[in-house]
């Protein structure tokens, strides 16, 4: 069943058009993220969801009814901010029961219990009495997440809200939020701009540009079947070349180098990911100069120059110079077009 | 509607002009208020000729009247204030002590000090029977006679305006981003040099915002001119005042919007200044801050402890004078003064001033201040905290108050609205206690948002957010979670308020003059025309008691007024 769908939703803030007619369609208990650079929408879109901002034209349904003109405290979601945004005057138990003065608390029981229960969902049972101001971020983040969770809402929206930690804390709040929404089987919409973190936690993704959607889609078909040279390139590493010319499988591109390739034509772009590159000859074979390694535990990346660009190469040793790198037809995916914006 | 009152006081000032056209003419040719250079406005043709006759004549001092002489005054004391209250900015940001914190809230002080007070002060202090020359007179040196001299004048001003200078450099001094002067340090610059190229320019636009608004209100200074200089050493203020009291109501105007002229043209200058200062302020880390108290072989130390002194004696004298002038007759410890407070109430005639009504009509205006100036004051602050096309004209209202003299206000309340006006044909006119009132809530309702809108600015929009999405309404969200978080200032605002429309004497005693509706303030002034300072110094104490409990309140709370 579709828990949320946006219906072509635009916004204009004065001359600057925020979203162009975005269309997207979340099912209940999905985990899906909203990615994208900074300024491409995603938060706006979240905004939009909960009320907060209203929309320009379109649609926003919940559950199946529109919400146009429903303000934000009758639309039954739940969510959290980057900075966590807690009441500095209240206790952690205050906060958390803040949404209770509203609601029933789920389950029948009282406000105490349930502030109880959502401490220990969170891990945090000992933090009722303290100050806000008195936790880490990591703990304080946490108190925003049972604060959004007390009511009960239908839908959980996140915004950024692992961008203000540090990154191993980050990685296992990650954690944290995708198991509780599990055990909750609660629809999720959650914003980031870091590609890798939407790649890991998320059923499906939407990756926004510019105010429109380029994608839709669960991690591994975006990240290997990217629509165009936008999500390409947003998306994980990629090499990506343009065609200029085009003989029989070999295609030349602008820089002049020779790519063996099925059905590409001139003016597509070629991807090719850094780690579908190996060290050696293969049906397409390049002698690029190493300008630097990186060791990242698991192999190198090898950055390479050839041709006046940039080659990107995940290698499981240490390469010898001068080096000679291949890949296969297989490896290379064919978008047709080049993106204007990349 | 809430501008109503300063809006009545600027049409009342410029209302002025229309009768006092004339008068204005007047005192802009006239040699007793602008000495020389009222040839400038009579005969300008003749101003060349008459500077290469004084230029021939060798220079001789030039007069420039009573205008000229608030001018130099002025000047005078905002130097004096610099340099009392510079060393304090060096000393609050470069170096930690015991009480820092609460030194720093102290140069809030003179805000909600009584001027009247603290001239009664320096009169207990300074005074032919005062402490400083019974002191003398007691190690059997000579007789000082300090009253009625430009510097007792500059003294009382530096007083009041040292703090304020402190406070504003202080604040510029800490927001310096230390690791800007260590990357002087690193390019190669001496630590001297550092301070030179770095911090200084950071500094000044402090320091001349500081000199600016110290100028300001020396210009406008009144009851400290009136109650140290007399009409000997009078200023535009004090001469204007003698106008009002002698009902030469045109001349007054005249006069008045002269004044005004150049209040406003100093207040804009100051607007102007200060919003062309919006730099990196208070992201960096302070400066470091060294201990205070160590060897006294650093000379800075020395340098300090003697600034100390000074400091003690020109800001604690006067006011522990005024307590110690107010329990010490001729015969020694008295309470004759107090006595006598009491015995005057019971006992006095209706034309004397009786203590007990300045107390009880002091602390009644005080509370109808706040019934109008609490409103006025945190709706300006959640208008100002809203961006919106006319923000800034905001900005500029909530100065006008501070532009426009207190003589001035209480002449334009007493003209415009006490004396009547035709509105419509309908004659309006209030009682002199509203106008008073009015006159206390334009002074303090600027504090009052000063002291909000910082606390409603911190407030984030998210925290609001969140309790809408949480199921409040909007008006339930302001209520549960923004006012909460503004009710310190509201409360620090409110004792600032009520300490202001307290101290508050330059358009109360133009309109409480010849009814029975003087203030605390009123009488103090009223007492020092006794022979003996007790009942004057009693008075005072008093007031300063009232005050000083203000202060303490607002100190605990927080929320302290950041120019």
């Amino acid at each position: 069943m579709t828990a949320l769908e946006l219906d072509g939703v635009s916004k204009r803030f004065g001359e600057e058009q925020a979203l162009e007619s975005v269309s997207l369609a979340v099912e209940e208990g999905e985990f899906f993220t909203l990615v994208g650079p900074s300024g491409c929408g995603k938060t706006t879109t979240l905004r939009i969801i909960a009320g907060l901002t209203e929309q320009s034209s379109g649609t926003v349904r919940l559950g199946g009814e529109s919400m146009a003109g429903v303000p934000p405290e009758e639309r039954n979601v739940g969510i959290v901010f980057q900075n966590y945004a807690l009441f500095p005057h209240m206790t952690v138990a205050e906060n958390i029961a803040y949404g209770l003065r509203f609601h029933d608390p789920p389950g029948g029981g009282t406000v105490e219990e349930r502030v109880t229960e959502l401490l220990e969902l969170v891990d945090l049972p000992d933090f009722g009495d303290r100050d806000p101001e008195t936790l880490s971020g990591g703990q304080q983040q946490r108190v925003a997440l049972a604060r959004a969770l007390a009511p009960g809402p239908d839908l959980l929206l996140l915004d950024e809200p692992m961008s203000a930690l540090d990154a191993r804390l980050r990685d296992r709040l990650r954690r944290t939020v995708k198991e509780i929404q599990t055990a909750l089987g609660i629809t999720t919409v959650y914003v980031t701009h870091d590609q890798a973190e939407a790649l890991a936690v998320s059923d499906r993704i939407a990756v926004l540009n510019d105010g429109r959607v380029e994608q839709v889609g669960a991690p591994e078909a975006v990240y290997q079947a990217p629509a165009n040279r936008f999500v390409a390139s947003f998306v994980g590493d990629n090499n990506l070349f343009e065609v200029a010319s085009v003989d029989g499988t070999v295609a030349r591109t602008t820089e002049g180098l020779e790519i063996v390739v099925e059905n590409a034509s001139p003016g597509d772009t070629l991807a090719v990911r850094p780690e579908n590159i190996h060290v050696g000859q293969d049906e397409t074979t390049l002698q690029p100069t190493v300008e630097s390694v990186e060791f990242h535990g698991t192999g190198y990346t090898l950055y390479c120059q050839i041709e006046g660009r940039e080659l990107l190469v995940a290698a499981d040793t240490y390469p010898d110079e001068p080096v000679t790198v291949g890949f296969s037809r297989e490896a290379v995916q064919v978008l047709s077009g080049t993106a204007a914006n990349e | 509607m809430f501008y109503y009152p300063v809006g009545t006081v600027i049409a009342r000032g410029l209302g002025g002009t229309v009768e006092g056209a004339g008068a204005v003419g007047a005192i802009l040719g006239s040699e007793f208020y602008v000495g020389v250079a009222a040839d400038l406005f009579r005969d300008p043709a003749a101003v060349p000729a008459g500077i290469r006759g004084w230029i021939q004549a060798g220079f001789p001092r030039v007069d420039f009247g009573l205008i000229g002489f608030t001018v130099y005054q002025a000047l005078y004391s905002t130097l004096a204030s610099l340099a009392l209250g510079l060393p304090g900015a060096y000393l609050l940001a470069r170096y930690s002590f015991p009480g820092r914190e609460t030194l720093k809230s102290l140069t809030m002080l003179p805000f909600v000090l009584p001027s009247i007070m603290v001239a009664v002060g320096f009169v207990a202090m300074f005074g032919d029977s005062g402490v400083l020359n019974d002191l003398l007179g007691a190690l059997g040196f000579g007789h000082v006679s300090a009253m009625y001299t430009l510097e007792i004048i500059v003294l009382a001003h530096a007083f009041y305006n040292a703090p304020l200078i402190t406070r504003i450099v202080g604040a510029a001094w800490e927001g310096i981003d230390r690791s800007m002067l260590d990357t002087a340090r690193g390019l190669g610059a001496s630590p001297t040099r550092a301070f030179v190229d770095v911090a200084v320019p950071q500094l000044l636009p402090a320091v001349l915002t500081g000199a600016l608004l110290t100028f300001l209100f020396t210009f406008m200074s009144f009851p400290i001119v009136l109650a140290l200089g007399g009409l000997q050493l009078a200023t535009v203020e004090v001469w204007l005042y003698s106008h009002v009291q002698q009902l030469d109501l045109a001349q007054a105007a005249g006069l008045a919007v002269v004044e005004t002229g150049i209040t406003l043209a100093l207040t804009y200058a100051y607007l102007r200044y200060e919003s062309g200062q919006q730099g990196l302020t208070g992201i960096g880390r302070g400066p470091n801050r060294r201990p205070l108290f160590g060897s006294l072989r650093d000379p800075r130390r020395i340098g300090l402890l003697a600034y100390g002194i000074i400091v003690v004696v020109v800001f604690l004298g006067p006011l522990s004078s005024m307590i110690i002038e107010s329990v010490t007759g001729p015969s020694g410890l008295t309470l004759e003064y107090y006595a006598f407070l009491l015995e005057r109430q019971l006992t006095g005639a209706a034309f004397q001033v009786k203590p007990l009504p300045a107390i009880t009509q002091s602390l009644g205006f005080g509370a109808a201040t706040l019934l109008v100036a609490l409103p006025m004051g945190v709706t300006v602050a959640v208008l100002e905290s809203k961006q919106f096309p006319g923000s800034r004209v905001i900005d500029a209202l909530l100065m006008a108050p501070l532009a426009v003299s207190g003589i001035v206000l209480g002449l334009g309340l007493l003209q415009g609205l006490v004396f009547g006006t035709d509105v419509l044909g309908h004659s309006i006119r209030i009682t002199g206690p509203v106008a008073i009132v009015a006159a206390h809530a334009v002074a303090a309702y600027p504090f009052v948002t000063r002291t909000v809108s910082p606390l409603i600015k911190r407030v984030d929009d998210r925290l609001i957010e969140s309790a809408r999405v949480l199921g409040a309404t909007r008006e339930r969200a302001r209520r549960d979670i923004e006012l909460p978080l503004i009710v310190p200032g509201i409360v620090a605002g409110a004792a600032l308020a009520f300490a202001i429309s307290i101290g508050e004497f330059d358009s109360t005693v133009v309109l409480a003059e010849g009814s029975g509706r003087y203030t605390m303030p009123v009488a103090v002034e009223r007492y020092l025309g006794n022979r003996t300072l007790g009942p004057a110094t009693a008075m005072g104490t008093v007031l300063l008691t009232v005050t000083a409990t203000s202060f303490v309140v607002i100190d605990r709370v927080g929320g302290w007024w950041e120019p």
